[in-house]
């Protein structure tokens, strides 16, 4: 049995009790902690979607659609669940958003990967890190949140196929295909020699 | 199921090649929040608690399709969002974007008192929303910045408490590295206006004032060698951005903001040097032809910020002089700097008579050419800029 809520010091509360306590009093300190618990996982997110200067204003449009809908949040979600359905609609609304701006002015518009041109860090290191983004930049939206779900918040299945609103067997589908399109790009020579693809057209038995 | 449990039902050389490969991914490093990202997102709900307490009560649905503008089913309460933005596009707008927003309330008549109707559309977070008034919400820092200074010029002063929300709004807009959102060509604009707001508009506490220091560090890292600035990377500049940034380094200046002396005199070197003999300005210093508008910009900018600099005025009123004082068609970035350009040189008459201009055009119905961009709260601004003091 846990012990009444508030008797715990709010530092100790799990994200779902702060939760409450947003909805049901609104309490600043307890959002307060939240956005100190959840900023930086929500700016990779938003980073690794291909985002790299406007990642800050979408995790604080995040957070401010996480207060305006506080009344709709429900203990029986995982509160990571709830905040990466705000999360992903934010980053929906970001998409139509750049779309808009390329058919607005052709002359003004965002160059999606323009960050890539910038000089690479000539480390080895660095130019991992860099060849990981261009590929994950390089799947498809829909590939790319399985991914980011799954491998990077380590969510169940469930939990991927309720944020995304698409079902368990679709997120394992997906997930697949993202790690194999994945591993091509980054790993060419493995995946070229990789016998699965069966023999071409006209190829001797 | 989990991926550890998904990946243990794939083929074992597979699962093997995979799980090095998610590990990897794991294994990248995570960028860090900026120091100041949790007091901006507190900032913005504590406004939004304020401005707005009664909480969504609407259900946030998942969406359940790929993001493609104009083909997915929004939930019955957006339909009706839709419906209310639709009348209001068929009143007042074209080129309404596609994603529906709740209409604000407006004045009837942004020509009638543009800076009562900026006043009445601006949002509950201080800044405005290019959105609903068929602008580019890219651009909300640059046209927050702008409409904020037009409340200013207020003559009447009727809207301090609005300039002082709105320059709120542009500290939490701006981000760690001093710029204002945005990428590429956005951000360079955007990052250029809202600084001269920012510098202009009295900073009213520690946070706007660390908040100018941030906007005039990224201008200095922003210029070129030989003292200009441009949308692009490696070009010495363009007129356009360098006579917006030196207005903001100016001012900055006179704020006490002692890193914007330096780059202010490159900028002005620059513009001194764009010069030319015949009294033109054109968009790049080598490029042919010549630009009314920026040729405007520029006079007006060596007369005000370039004032304490020996030649400057005396060149930005030969500028001024060359100027036209009747145009066609509808520009009201050019009038507004022409208006600019002739009061500082103090020849009044000038200046009215492009007011008269812009007024006409105005209730003919001209088509302004960036409203397409800009939308309403891009005219409205220059047009309260241009008004009479």
């Amino acid at each position: 049995m846990s012990p009444p809520m508030d008797s715990v010091p709010l530092g100790q509360m799990n994200d779902a009790d702060l939760m409450l306590r947003v909805r049901g009093h609104d309490d600043e300190a307890a959002f307060a902690l939240l956005v100190a618990r959840h900023q930086k996982i929500l700016l990779n997110f938003f980073a690794r979607s291909g985002v790299q200067y406007d990642s800050e204003d979408l995790v604080q449009q995040t957070f401010l659609r996480l207060y305006r809908y506080r009344q709709r949040y429900v203990a029986t979600a995982k509160f990571t669940t709830f905040l990466f359905l705000l999360a992903r609609q934010v980053w929906i609304d970001e998409l139509r958003r750049r779309q808009r701006r390329e058919r607005l002015a052709e002359s003004l518009a965002a160059e999606p990967h323009e960050e890539f041109a910038a000089p690479a860090d000539p480390s080895a290191g660095a130019q991992g890190d860099l060849d990981l983004a261009r590929a994950l930049a390089a799947l498809p939206e829909g590939l790319r949140q399985v991914v980011e779900l799954a491998v990077y918040q380590d969510l169940p299945y469930a939990e991927v196929a309720g944020i995304l609103g698409i079902p368990v067997g679709t997120v394992k589908s997906r997930m697949f295909n993202a790690l194999a399109k994945l591993r091509a790009l980054l790993e060419p020579e493995a995946t070229a020699a990789a016998p699965h693809q069966g023999p071409a057209k006209g190829d001797r038995p | 199921m989990n991926l550890n449990a998904h990946l243990s039902e794939l083929p074992a050389a597979e699962a093997a090649a995979f799980r090095t490969l998610v590990a990897r991914l794991q294994a990248a490093p995570q960028r860090e929040p900026s120091p100041q990202l949790a007091s901006r997102i507190l900032a913005a709900v504590a406004s939004e608690r304020t401005r707005n307490p009664k909480p969504e009560t609407r259900n946030p649905k998942p969406e359940t399709r790929n993001p493609k503008p104009g083909t997915r089913n929004p939930p019955p309460w957006q339909w009706a969002a839709a419906l209310a933005a639709a009348l209001l596009a068929a009143v007042t707008l074209f080129n309404r974007p596609a994603v529906p927003l709740p209409a604000a309330p407006l004045p009837a008549d942004p020509a009638a008192d543009p800076a009562a109707w900026l006043a009445a559309c601006q949002e509950a977070d201080g800044a405005w929303q290019p959105a609903r008034h068929g602008g580019d919400p890219a651009y909300r820092p640059a046209l927050t910045a702008l409409a904020a200074l037009a409340l200013a010029r207020d003559p009447a002063d009727r809207f301090r408490e609005g300039v002082r929300r709105a320059t709120d709004a542009l500290v939490a807009l701006q981000t760690a590295d001093g710029a204002f959102g945005g990428e590429g060509r956005v951000r360079a604009y955007n990052q250029a206006i809202a600084a001269y707001a920012l510098a202009t508009l009295a900073p009213h506490g520690p946070a706007t004032a660390a908040a100018l220091e941030r906007a005039v560090a990224f201008s200095r890292a922003g210029q070129s060698a030989e003292g200009g600035w441009d949308y692009e990377a490696g070009s010495e500049g363009n007129t356009a951005v360098t006579a917006w940034q030196v207005r903001a380094l100016a001012a900055a200046a006179e704020r006490g903001v002692g890193q914007a002396n330096i780059p202010l005199r490159k900028g002005l070197r620059w513009l001194r040097g764009a010069a030319r003999s015949e009294g033109g300005v054109a968009y790049h210093r080598g490029s042919a032809g010549r630009s009314e508008s920026l040729s405007a910009l520029a006079a007006y900018t060596l007369m005000t910020s370039g004032r304490s600099f020996e030649g400057l005025p005396a060149l930005g009123r030969n500028l001024t002089a060359a100027l036209s004082a009747a145009d066609g068609a509808a520009d009201c970035y050019r009038d507004y700097a022409k208006v600019m350009a002739f009061e500082s040189a103090g020849d009044t008459a000038r200046a009215e008579a492009v007011r008269t201009g812009m007024r006409h055009r105005r209730q003919a119905g001209a088509q302004d050419p960036w409203e397409p961009i800009g939308g309403t709260l891009y005219t409205c601004a220059f047009t309260a800029l241009a008004a009479r003091q």
